[in-house]
């Protein structure tokens, strides 16, 4: 961390895009397809929805091409707009998680949601299982922009200028922001940070 | 040569970043060893590090699903029916995607010139009204001495006149 940053090639890539080169545009979607959903998987912890969310994010960058000028690095720019679209997401689930629970306590007759069904079939994998969501739970319990934070920190290695920038604020807040969202994360899952420690 | 002592990292949250990376193995080597020798005598960052260090750990646990072997092929049916959109639709989203946004500045200056222009060039027009006013006002005002020193000169002629003659 701290390097001085290297030529963006995506970046380059996504000029030849600009001019026409589609099998640019391919490489960049075999390039950063995995990265991408597998954020926008943890974001929103649905795998269909992901997928769906990373396509749209990539059919974006198509659709802007023609206007595209590297003032920022690719990579930031895609995860910029993969958690605009997760975040907005998130905001109308819960709004009709919120709009299903009335229509419950109204004795709505509308079918259940159909929750993935995780039923282990040994013991160890139930334990794993457990602690699997445990961990889930806690990265969704963050605030918004602490888990966007969190997941680019973590998983795609980023770096906090990249962070910043991708969500919008200053370099410092980001590391207060992450801060606080790992101390967070330390304290729900002290059990296994404790035990892990020893 | 001595070394300089490490101001404690646990002292801000924006310092925190550090022990952080440092957790993460992202430190460089240099950075690294400074931060041990400092917690060395620093309790609470000696105790940060292990449980951060076995909180990055138990987030590795978490995996995500394999993506789609169709995801390509879904995402190219996209791209085809966007290609097939009208004329109209693609302006919109490119606006819609801030291709407009360097305009703004342009567009700001544009306005601020053209204001100017109208309030500079309405100034003129008035002042040149006035003027016309005051010309016209002139123009009349020496048609009508004209007329009085005509009308002095034919009485003051006519009046020599008949002294003459009698």
């Amino acid at each position: 961390m701290g390097a001085s940053p290297a030529p963006d090639l995506d970046a380059q890539l996504m000029l030849r895009v600009r001019d026409g080169d589609e099998d640019s545009f391919r490489v960049l979607l075999d390039k950063h397809r995995n990265p991408l959903v597998h954020f926008l998987y943890r974001m929103v912890q649905e795998q269909p929805v992901s997928e769906e969310l990373a396509q749209e994010v990539f059919l974006r960058i198509y659709r802007s091409r023609a206007s595209y000028e590297p003032t920022a690095r690719f990579t930031t720019w895609m995860f910029r707009i993969a958690t605009h679209l997760a975040l907005n997401w998130l905001r109308d689930e819960k709004n009709e998680r919120a709009t299903e629970r009335l229509d419950e306590d109204r004795g709505g007759d509308l079918p259940s949601r159909e929750l993935p069904d995780r039923k282990p079939s040994v013991e160890q994998r139930m334990v794993y299982q457990a602690r699997l969501q445990e961990i889930r739970d806690a990265i969704s319990a963050l605030p918004d922009k602490q888990r966007a934070a969190v997941l680019m920190h973590k998983y795609q290695e980023m770096e906090y200028a990249q962070i910043a920038s991708a969500l919008e604020c200053s370099e410092s807040a980001i590391k207060s922001l992450l801060f606080r969202a790992y101390e967070t994360l330390r304290a729900r899952l002290a059990h296994m940070v404790v035990r892990g420690a020893q | 040569m001595t070394q300089v002592e490490m101001k404690c990292p646990l002292s801000r949250e924006d310092t925190a970043d550090v022990l952080l990376d440092y957790s993460a193995r992202r430190l460089d080597k240099a950075r690294a060893a400074r931060l041990e020798r400092h917690m060395e005598s620093c309790e609470a960052c000696a105790a940060f590090s292990v449980q951060q260090g076995a909180l990055w750990s138990a987030l590795d646990e978490w995996e995500p699903e394999p993506v789609s072997m169709d995801f390509n092929r879904r995402m190219w049916q996209k791209i085809d029916l966007l290609a097939a959109e009208p004329w109209y639709r693609r302006l919109a989203d490119s606006l819609r995607f801030g291709a407009w946004k360097p305009a703004i500045p342009l567009a700001a200056a544009v306005l601020l010139v053209a204001t100017a222009f109208v309030m500079d060039h309405s100034g003129t027009v008035a002042q040149t009204h006035d003027v016309s006013i005051t010309e016209v006002d002139q123009v009349e005002k020496t048609l009508d001495d004209v007329q009085l020193l005509k009308q002095f000169d034919s009485t003051v002629t006519e009046t020599g006149a008949s002294k003459t003659a009698m």
